[in-house]
């Protein structure tokens, strides 16, 4: 049994992942960005890169959902405990 | 009689280890590392007990010189009477041990170990060596948590939850070097925890034999299997607060401590969010275990397969979101505190319907009350009262009365003892045969049953009163409160009822170490169960199959019309009628 | 790039088995460890998330108090050994045992398992070393776990400008960071040694094959996974 496999450009995901970095940093020492807009930016930036690194270099994309579903499950149990927690605080 | 077309033979071509030391002590056969497991774990649940008979003499008997308190170090004891400071040292490492040195390993260690690769028809966990590497570590842990006891200024003390900023600050709680130690063996258990899961989860993903689908699993196999996912989500967790905690402590970071800015209430979140998958994890394998004995012993499939799938399943998933239930009283939001209400109440229902699910199966069977038959009984009797008080608790304002209270002391031995541990009651004489090849006593196992049942609901059931009237927990002297020393006489009674109840255990400690060389041969298919573990001699042998035997249909097939005389079908016995599986026609690969 | 993998025996699930994951047992578990990891670093990031978002008074601004271009660096090393490591499992999965090959017609030499593993290895291993060397300059500078130290260069920069430096946030910021990135650089050592051990005893006496490589693609999700927490620790540690 043999499986198409196609290969990413790892070059590439390389590249992007160089790119958004800088963007990253430079976008950190802008100091007009109003703190709250400049947190979600590098956030979104931040898990872009994470999710790039998991599908293109730990091949998640091309893994049948089953696995992908093993690395996901983790996530909403993070937010629940961060985000309850918080809530509690902010009270 | 039933035509068996295809008997799996038991291994023996498979070279297994010769030496002493490859074979009972650095093995990696999962039998004998579950054997491990129970062996080691038997002595940590002996020892929690006489922990508890310590704390037990205090509160029965508060001022007076214990016997042999005279033996104890001058910090632990004053003339033979129990001093406060090793009062609260008996109360948390009673609980530290019971839970994390003794059920847990009791029901993962040894019977995930021990029935994964049995029950779904392989020849080992699929990474045989990070088994034993799980086993060596609880073992370390188990004995840098003993070493709290042996150390200057004694063990941890701020209860088995370890609030912060008690647990943080040694100034306050005066335990130094006791509390580093519970820090870092909870950081190596659940390594070794987190191990042992990853080889339960892969194995019984992976490594089901030809025919053995999702829904023709034991619901051992699915508890255990649920509940190691629960482990490896949870124990992590545990860990970095442990983490977070011994950093406070040594390197002067502030992670607990409000004066800097830290939040005490964090220990508390992340300790319960690991905390309430914990009791899960501590009662799920019980269930699943008592549901296959409970089958067995009424000789009728067991009533809702699929339900009691789905409401572990149930269990685990809400197990999540309810760890505020232990948090109503410390101060948090009470909006948040409703939803932590509403996600208790629901997980109730879970659990009921294996409640229902149980009795159904018994409704109408054959029923043979073996012991293990006797203790799964008591086990669904037991856990309901367990979790009827539980509902108590569910309920924000109930709870407000009754938080840190002796209820909640009820309530949850009733879950742990009268649930979980009946359960190991059930199980350890049920699977005895598979691993020593022999049978425990039927007769001193009934009389240690019917002892302990008596016993342990008239030390348990009577806390339900002191609580109600407002004892609270961990307390060392409750006679210095008015409203609670007319409850004096109680107290003491619960002790003496205590005694006894440590007492009648001896049985059951003597009835597993003299049938081990005198109990009766076993045969083959003692309890005449359908599970693949009883096509195998007793005890089963190195590598278990040679080949993985092929699986016809589910495990509970009693009583059914096509077995003939019989009142039993097994899992791995070939019809007329049947086809093989689709996955047997694969090549063996050499993993 | 279409590449066609022909499916080797050790690379499939284990038989004769019913269905299950699709995957053989090495990569499951690998993968069910690395939710376990997932969960370890939620309880240390999200505690610092909720310590950080509990606090009133200002945290020290991005690069007052860390050196976030050594550490951008770092990052750039870091993401650079991911790169080579998903070359190096590329690279043994066409068969390419070798170190370093010429390739007719091309200037620069094709790489395979031998060279890749070894550039991870050095990137990951340079990593630690400029994590420590950075660790030595700012306790030295007077930032330690419990804040900044008495008399130190910080602790008067602090008293100057609270804010900018977070004088009172300081024992937080202090506890979360050497504590998280302690603990990640803990696992970057630990993925090294690792790495090591693989190359000294499968890589370089050419054990694995284009039929078998199994070590190196579950070595591959570890190290994968470090990096992917290494970028989530970057953004929040450094730059908010």
């Amino acid at each position: 049994m043999t499986t198409e496999h196609v290969r990413p450009n790892y070059i590439l995901i390389w590249v992007y992942l160089f790119v958004l970095t800088v963007i990253e940093v430079g976008a950190a020492f802008l100091s007009h960005i109003p703190k709250h807009w400049l947190i979600i930016i590098l956030v979104i930036l931040a898990v872009v890169k994470a999710v790039m690194v998991a599908m293109y270099f730990m091949h998640l994309k091309f893994e049948r959902w089953r696995l992908r579903l093993i690395f996901m499950i983790p996530i909403p149990l993070a937010l629940i405990l961060v985000l309850a927690v918080i809530t509690e605080k902010i009270w | 009689m039933t035509s068996v077309a295809h008997a799996p033979h038991a291994a023996n071509a498979h070279h297994g280890p010769t030496s002493f030391w490859r074979k009972y002590i650095f093995s990696t056969d999962h039998k004998i590392i579950g054997i491990q497991f129970l062996f080691v774990s038997l002595f940590f649940l002996l020892l929690g007990g006489l922990l508890a008979m310590q704390i037990r003499w205090q509160l029965g008997f508060p001022n007076t010189p214990m016997p042999l308190g005279t033996l104890l170090p001058e910090a632990m004891t004053n003339g033979g009477v129990i001093l406060p400071e090793y009062y609260i040292q008996l109360v948390t490492m009673h609980g530290t041990f019971m839970v994390f040195f003794a059920i847990m390993p009791l029901l993962m260690g040894v019977y995930a170990n021990f029935l994964i690769p049995l029950k779904i028809g392989t020849h080992d966990m699929a990474f045989p060596r990070l088994n034993m590497w799980s086993f060596w570590l609880a073992f370390t842990a188990g004995l840098i948590m003993l070493a709290g006891f042996f150390v200057p200024d004694g063990a941890a003390r701020a209860g088995w939850t370890m609030y912060a900023p008690l647990s943080a600050r040694p100034d306050l709680s005066g335990a130094t070097y006791g509390q580093l130690l519970w820090c870092i063996s909870i950081v190596v258990l659940g390594l070794s925890s987190v191990l042992g899961s990853v080889n339960y989860i892969t194995t019984v993903i992976n490594h089901r034999a030809p025919g053995m689908t999702w829904f023709r699993m034991p619901l051992s196999i699915w508890a255990i299997f649920i509940t190691a996912i629960l482990a490896v989500l949870a124990l992590p967790v545990l860990q970095g607060a442990a983490i977070m905690l011994l950093f406070d402590q040594t390197i002067g970071t502030h992670f607990f401590d409000p004066i800097a800015g830290g939040q005490a209430l964090l220990w508390q979140h992340l300790f319960w969010f690991f905390g309430h998958p914990e009791v899960y994890i501590l009662i799920l394998p019980a269930m699943g275990m008592v549901s296959d004995i409970i089958a067995n012993g009424s000789r009728k499939p067991i009533f809702g397969y699929h339900s009691m799938v789905f409401a572990i399943v149930g269990i685990a998933f809400l197990g999540w979101i309810v760890w505020g239930h232990h948090m109503f009283m410390s101060g948090m939001n009470p909006t948040l505190g409703s939803t932590f209400m509403v996600s208790t109440l629901l997980i109730s229902v879970p659990s009921a319907i294996k409640v229902f699910n149980w009795l159904g199966t018994m409704w109408r069977g054959n029923l043979r009350f073996t012991v293990p038959m006797l203790n799964a009984v008591a086990f669904v009797s037991m856990f309901t009262i367990g979790g009827l008080s539980g509902v108590f608790m569910a309920a924000t304002p109930v709870d407000m009365h009754i938080h840190d209270t002796y209820f909640i002391v009820a309530h949850l031995h009733y879950v742990l003892f009268g649930g979980s541990l009946f359960a190991l009651f059930a199980a350890i004489p049920y699977w005895y045969p598979k691993m020593f090849g022999r049978m425990m006593s039927e007769a001193i196992g009934k009389w240690h049953f019917w002892l302990t049942f008596v016993t342990y609901n008239l030390v348990f059931f009577p806390m339900h009163i002191l609580g109600m009237n407002g004892e609270m927990r961990r307390l060392y002297d409750p006679t210095q409160y008015d409203f609670l020393k007319g409850l004096q006489p109680l107290r003491e009674f619960i002790s003496i009822a205590a005694f006894a109840l440590f007492a009648v255990q001896l049985l059951f400690v003597f009835n597993f170490l003299w049938s081990l060389k005198r109990g009766k041969k076993a045969e083959l298919n003692p309890w005449q169960d359908n599970g693949l573990e009883w096509s195998l001699p007793s005890p089963a042998p190195h590598g278990n199959w040679e080949r993985a035997p092929n699986v016809y249909r589910g495990p509970y097939e009693f009583s059914a019309p096509e077995a003939g005389n019989a009142d039993f079908l097994p899992q791995h016995v070939k019809l007329p009628t049947d086809r093989d599986p689709a996955a047997a026609t694969a090549p063996a690969s050499a993993h | 790039m279409t590449h066609a993998t022909a499916t080797a025996t050790m690379m499939n699930p284990p038989a004769p088995a019913e269905p299950g994951s699709g995957v053989y047992s090495n990569k499951l578990g690998m993968w069910v460890f690395l939710a376990s990891d997932v969960m370890f670093f939620t309880a240390l990031i999200g505690s610092y998330i909720i310590l950080r978002f509990g606090m009133t008074d200002p945290w020290a601004a991005p690069g007052a108090v860390l050196n976030v271009p050594l550490t951008a660096f770092n990052t750039f090393l870091l993401i650079c050994s991911s790169v080579s490591m998903v070359k190096a499992y590329a690279a043994i999965a066409d068969g390419k045992k070798y170190f370093l090959r010429a390739v007719p017609g091309k200037m620069l030499r094709d790489g395979g398992l031998k060279f890749w593993m070894l550039v991870t290895i050095i990137c990951g291993a340079m990593f630690v070393g400029v994590q420590v060397f950075e660790y030595t300059k700012l306790v030295g500078h007077g930032f330690t776990p419990a804040g900044f130290r008495e008399g130190s260069t910080l602790a008067e920069h602090a008293a100057t400008d609270a804010v900018r430096y977070g004088a009172t946030t300081a024992g937080l910021y202090g506890s979360s960071f050497f504590t998280m990135t302690g603990f990640h650089g803990f696992h970057v050592t630990c993925g090294v040694v690792s790495m090591l051990y693989l190359y000294f005893t499968k890589v370089l006496p050419e054990k694995y094959s284009a039929q078998d490589y199994r070590g190196i693609e579950t070595i591959g999700l570890y190290w994968h996974f470090v990096d992917l927490v290494w970028i989530i620790l970057f953004t929040i540690v450094y730059l908010i």
